[in-house]
């Protein structure tokens, strides 16, 4: 039957033995050409990077022959240009390439920068421009250089996030709506090295403001031959920072050269700081720093025990943040009412999240939007003024819940939209207080994931009803987080509105009694709490591992952090 | 010739002798299948998924979003015992003013209580001119003049002692305290102490939680077995088995219910095109092509937003939609080759010419000679579907929180990989396996199904 249907197979016996016999050979030669190509493929391909890698980058985390070392930037800075900086990275690398008038010191005080000295008084001050201060191409830092930058900064034109870091200096608010022109800013250099300053009100805190990235000076002439492009790329900017700029290859690296302009340059003890990744994965970073080619890698929860079992030396760094969630006070807000809020809180536990939760090490609960760093009058803020205390009781959250649904008129709560980050740490939260409060009240809770940018966006607009959210210190002072829910400030993004707590604040701004100070602070607080406006979690902190060889870095919670401007290289003695 | 040359045929027994039962093209199949080891037991693993997608549930009870915090990312392996402890109470700790004197090491380190997993609380004797105290926690014990590990804290004020509460696991730990100058410097040496904490529970939680079933023989000190997590549990103290039978679902919904709907939709257009041929069918297949070039990324998140899917709702309607919408070209594309091939059979031709109706023409000869080309497609869309869905829930396109699907299990996992690896390698496994057991599976249908290959063999 199976031959009439396929007559053309032919006998089946010798065939197959002549096919297998020959095709073994072949395999064998396909096999052995095969491989001879891997190999080949192989070395040229080591050959080829082993020659990229030493012709643009060292490879190891510390390079004595250079004096050197290498780190990771966790993201790229959008751009340099100080007036509209905004982010982390940016005022990292813009405090090794930039000064202001002082800076932060390796014991992270303020110690003078451009400026030599000054008089400072209520309403304003004036300020001594050091003569041996030089921008990385030659020319000279002058007065005009400070007063060009903060005009630069309010100018409604830069839309800069950060005008607001400027409003004390006087008409910087009424430039930056619009009302006055750019001119009339309350800086003015008398000569090339004096500039006077004129505050709007008296501001307790202004000096310590002056370390900030948007107080940066900006050489005039330099910035308009770049045509609008400045701070867009290393060759668009120069610098008067005790590092330059010497290569920046975008989304790949950026490579910082000591500055031999910089007037304290004897200070500068490394030639070289290659950021020459620019990763965001945790373990990969980790993975660089066990191999030895980066000299610092932040630890998380998953890869601590790494860390331990390898016996590296673990640091840890409280980095001043405070985080929060924020709930929405606009009238169509559920949120709103306060009932249901104070439910909210009373199930909230700031422990349980950080040590159960996040488990990061380094946190620490949170009890305030004062974290624990603050100074107040004498001592630190905290114990001077603690925290308001409150124990988490689920019945009385429960009652809370039943008025808050009477006055609602509702039978069921509809989903709360709880806006979020997208990265590890904000879903396990999320998922954390997703549960948490479906199972103590019931209340189902969605979930909205976004990036950064997008959640800003939505926190503007006032598109959610919890939102996870943080604060870092810009300057070292209680209104730094004290102002944060004043009615008038664009980061209340709840829109939180309370006459007796803008009472407190603008006390807080314009009184010079620290006790006074102090005490509207407290104030502020109590409402914070008692009126929930916001749900306080933790103090972030952070624990990470850097190479015992590199001296002299300073971690601090307000200014450039890390700071490897004083940073030196010590010789191992078994290398 | 005579008549004699012609004999009657008697009508017995040997004018036909079947060697084996006559058998119908799906026994014959079905026989075939059973001589492939890998298909059949492939075909036991998928019949396994789907009872234990479906059915699981009903024997194992254990809420796949309820979450335990005190039990997080447990391997299955570890040790079930708990400590019935009290309730937490908060500590006051313990002030000592520094003695007079010159700078010595820290001494009588010691804990307070039981070490458990709800905290560790530990003291020691001051140190003269000691400023402050810093506390390290380390898992490996810690050599002479070696980092101490984790800095857990600092105290300073004449507090000489600290708590630790900070995701204690049922290990050993060897806690260091070293104290600080008046500039908060280290001074060299450190007291190190050896630490057993041992997994705890309040007897409410044990309630709570359903640990034991007799809530009256429960008092702090005792010591009970807390239930088992035969998958251990996730970064949540969810309970791994009951995540993976959600995923299970949801997976199996995607796989099986996607393929289903798109098959049917290829096979219709297919025999159309290929049925009808002429222009019709060269029409009908550039746009079959036209479908092909089409992103499916992007079309699921087109159907997102037409569907007004907002943040935090599941993904997996539109996944569906864009799945069925943009994967039934590969099927229409068999079918209508298979179509063009029978049309042109002899049995076919013979067919028409005894006049059978067109729509008995396609339902008795067309489609059930395409039935195994169908079939092995389906079986060969599964696992890419079920993938695709694994895919999406990785990159968070699928399913949302609280929901898990294997895919966002593998997500979760991932970041834990070096540290608990039980939460990465379950979900992947079961991925794996299934789109494994549906290709082995596809594979022998297709050797089955085939009637020509019998004779290759």
């Amino acid at each position: 039957m199976s031959d009439t249907l396929i007559p053309s197979s032919p006998p089946a016996k010798p065939f197959k033995e002549e096919v297998s016999r020959g095709s073994a050979w072949q395999l064998a030669k396909y096999a052995l050409v095969g491989l001879l190509f891997f190999v080949v493929l192989l070395a040229l391909l080591g050959l080829v990077t082993a020659n990229s890698a030493a012709g643009t980058r060292s490879t190891s985390a510390v390079d004595y022959a250079t004096n050197t070392i290498t780190l990771t930037l966790s993201s790229e800075p959008p751009q340099l240009n100080s007036t509209r900086s905004t982010d982390m990275v940016s005022g990292m690398v813009l405090g090794h390439v930039m000064e202001g008038l002082l800076r932060f010191g390796p014991d992270n005080n303020l110690i003078p920068g451009i400026a030599e000295s000054w008089e400072l008084d209520e309403l304003g001050g004036t300020f001594r421009i050091r003569s041996d201060a030089y921008w990385s191409n030659g020319t000279q830092v002058t007065a005009h250089d400070f007063v060009f930058a903060w005009q630069t900064a309010v100018n409604p034109e830069t839309a800069s996030q950060y005008a607001f870091i400027l409003f004390p200096i006087k008409n910087g608010q009424r430039i930056n709506e619009g009302e006055l022109p750019i001119e009339e800013l309350g800086a003015r250099a008398l000569d090339d090295f004096t500039l006077e300053v004129e505050l709007e009100q008296a501001t307790p805190y202004f000096l310590k403001l002056l370390a900030f990235f948007t107080y940066y000076p900006i050489n005039k002439e330099f910035y308009l031959s770049t045509g609008g492009r400045y701070g867009a790329d290393a060759e668009d900017l120069i610098y008067n920072g005790p590092f330059r700029i010497a290569s920046w290859v975008h989304g790949a690296s950026v490579r910082l050269e000591k500055n031999e302009y910089y007037w304290n340059r004897d200070e500068t003890k490394l030639d070289a700081i290659d950021f020459a990744y620019i990763l965001n994965d945790a373990n990969a970073v980790l993975n660089l720093f066990a191999t030895r080619k980066i000299v610092f890698a932040g630890l998380n929860s998953e890869n601590l025990d790494r860390a331990l079992k390898n016996r590296w030396r673990i640091q840890e760094h409280v980095d001043g943040s405070v985080f929060f969630l924020e709930l929405n006070h606009r009238p169509d807000r559920l949120t709103s009412n306060y009932n249901l809020r104070k439910a909210l809180q009373l199930v909230h536990d700031p422990a349980e999240l950080v040590y159960k939760v996040m488990k990061l090490p380094g946190n620490l609960p949170g009890e305030s939007i004062f974290p624990v760093w603050l100074r107040g009058v004498h001592g630190s803020f905290r114990d001077e003024y603690p925290g308001p205390r409150f124990v988490q009781d689920e019945v009385k959250a429960r009652e809370h819940l039943a008025m808050a649904l009477d006055e609602l008129g509702l039978d069921e709560l509809p989903p709360l939209m709880f806006l979020t980050g997208d990265n590890p740490v904000s879903n396990k939260q999320s998922e954390y207080y997703q549960r948490l409060y479906k199972e103590k009240l019931g209340i189902e809770v969605k979930i909205d994931k976004q990036i950064f940018k997008q959640r800003l966006a939505k926190m503007t607009s006032g598109d959610f009803d919890i939102v996870a959210a943080g604060w870092g210190p810009d300057y070292d002072d209680v209104l730094t987080f004290g102002d944060l829910f004043a009615s008038w400030n664009a980061n209340n993004r709840g829109r939180y509105e309370n006459p007796e707590l803008d009472k407190h604040v603008a006390i807080a701004q314009s009184s010079s009694d620290p006790v006074e100070r102090m005490e509207a602070m407290d104030q502020v607080q109590k409402i914070l709490h008692d009126d929930v406006a916001i749900l306080v979690q933790y103090e972030r902190g952070s624990v990470y591992v850097s190479d015992s060889r590199v001296k002299g870095v300073s971690r601090r919670a307000v200014g450039t952090d890390p700071d490897y401007t004083r940073a030196y290289i010590v010789q191992e003695e078994n290398e | 010739m005579s008549e004699l040359s012609f004999k009657p045929v008697s009508l017995g027994a040997d004018v036909e002798q079947r060697s084996r039962p006559s058998l119908s093209y799906w026994q014959d199949a079905w026989l075939r299948l059973q001589a492939n080891k890998r298909a059949f037991v492939s075909l036991f693993v998928v019949v396994g998924m789907v009872l234990f997608a479906f059915v699981g549930p009903v024997f194992w009870r254990i809420d796949p979003h309820a979450q335990d915090l005190d039990q997080t990312s447990k391997p299955p392996w570890e040790d079930r015992r708990a400590l019935i402890v009290a309730p937490y109470q908060p500590w006051s700790g313990v002030s000592a003013s520094s003695p007079e004197g010159d700078y010595v090491a820290p001494r009588s380190l010691e804990i307070v209580g039981d070490a458990t997993t709800t905290f560790v609380r530990l003291v020691w004797d001051p140190v003269p001119v000691a400023s402050g105290y810093r506390i390290y926690r380390q898992i490996v014990e810690p050599q002479s003049g070696e980092p101490l590990g984790l800095p857990l804290g600092t105290v300073h004020d004449g507090s000489v002692s600290f708590e630790d509460r900070l995701d204690i696991r049922p290990r050993t730990y060897w806690y260091s305290v070293v104290a600080l100058d008046e500039r908060g410097e280290e001074f060299p040496e450190a007291t190190t102490i050896e630490v057993e904490a041992v997994f705890a529970t309040t007897v409410a939680n044990a309630i709570e939680r359903g640990y034991v079933s007799n809530p009256e023989s429960l008092s702090v000190g005792s010591t009970i077995h807390v239930p088992l997590h035969p998958f251990g549990t996730d970064y949540l103290g969810r309970d791994m088995l009951a995540r993976l039978m959600e995923g299970a679902r949801i997976s199996l919904f995607i796989g099986i219910v996607a393929p289903f709907l798109f098959v049917i939709a290829g096979v219709v257009y297919g025999s159309i095109a290929g049925f009808l041929g002429g222009n019709l069918d060269h029409v009908l297949m550039r746009f079959a092509d036209f479908v092909i070039a089409l992103p499916f990324l992007l079309f699921m998140i087109l159907f997102k937003l037409l569907f007004g899917i907002g943040p935090g709702e599941s993904g997996i309607l539109p996944m569906l939609v864009a799945l069925v919408l943009l994967s039934w070209p590969g099927a229409a594309r068999l079918v209508r080759g298979e179509i063009l091939k029978i049309r042109e059979e002899g049995y076919v031709d013979a067919s028409r010419l005894l006049g059978t109706h067109t729509s008995r023409l396609i339902m008795r000869h067309m489609i059930p000679n395409t039935m195994g080309v169908v079939l092995v497609t389906f079986t060969f869309a599964v696992p890419s579907a079920i993938f695709t869905e694994a895919f999406l829930s990785f990159i968070g396109m699928g399913v949302t929180a609280p929901t898990a699907s294997w895919g966002s299990m593998c997500n979760d996992g991932i970041k834990t990989m070096e540290s608990t690896p039980h939460e990465l390698i379950f979900p992947a496994l079961f991925i794996s396996v299934t789109v494994l057991a549906f290709n082995l599976l596809g594979d022998g249908l297709r050797d089955a199904l085939d009637a020509r290959m019998r004779y290759g063999e």
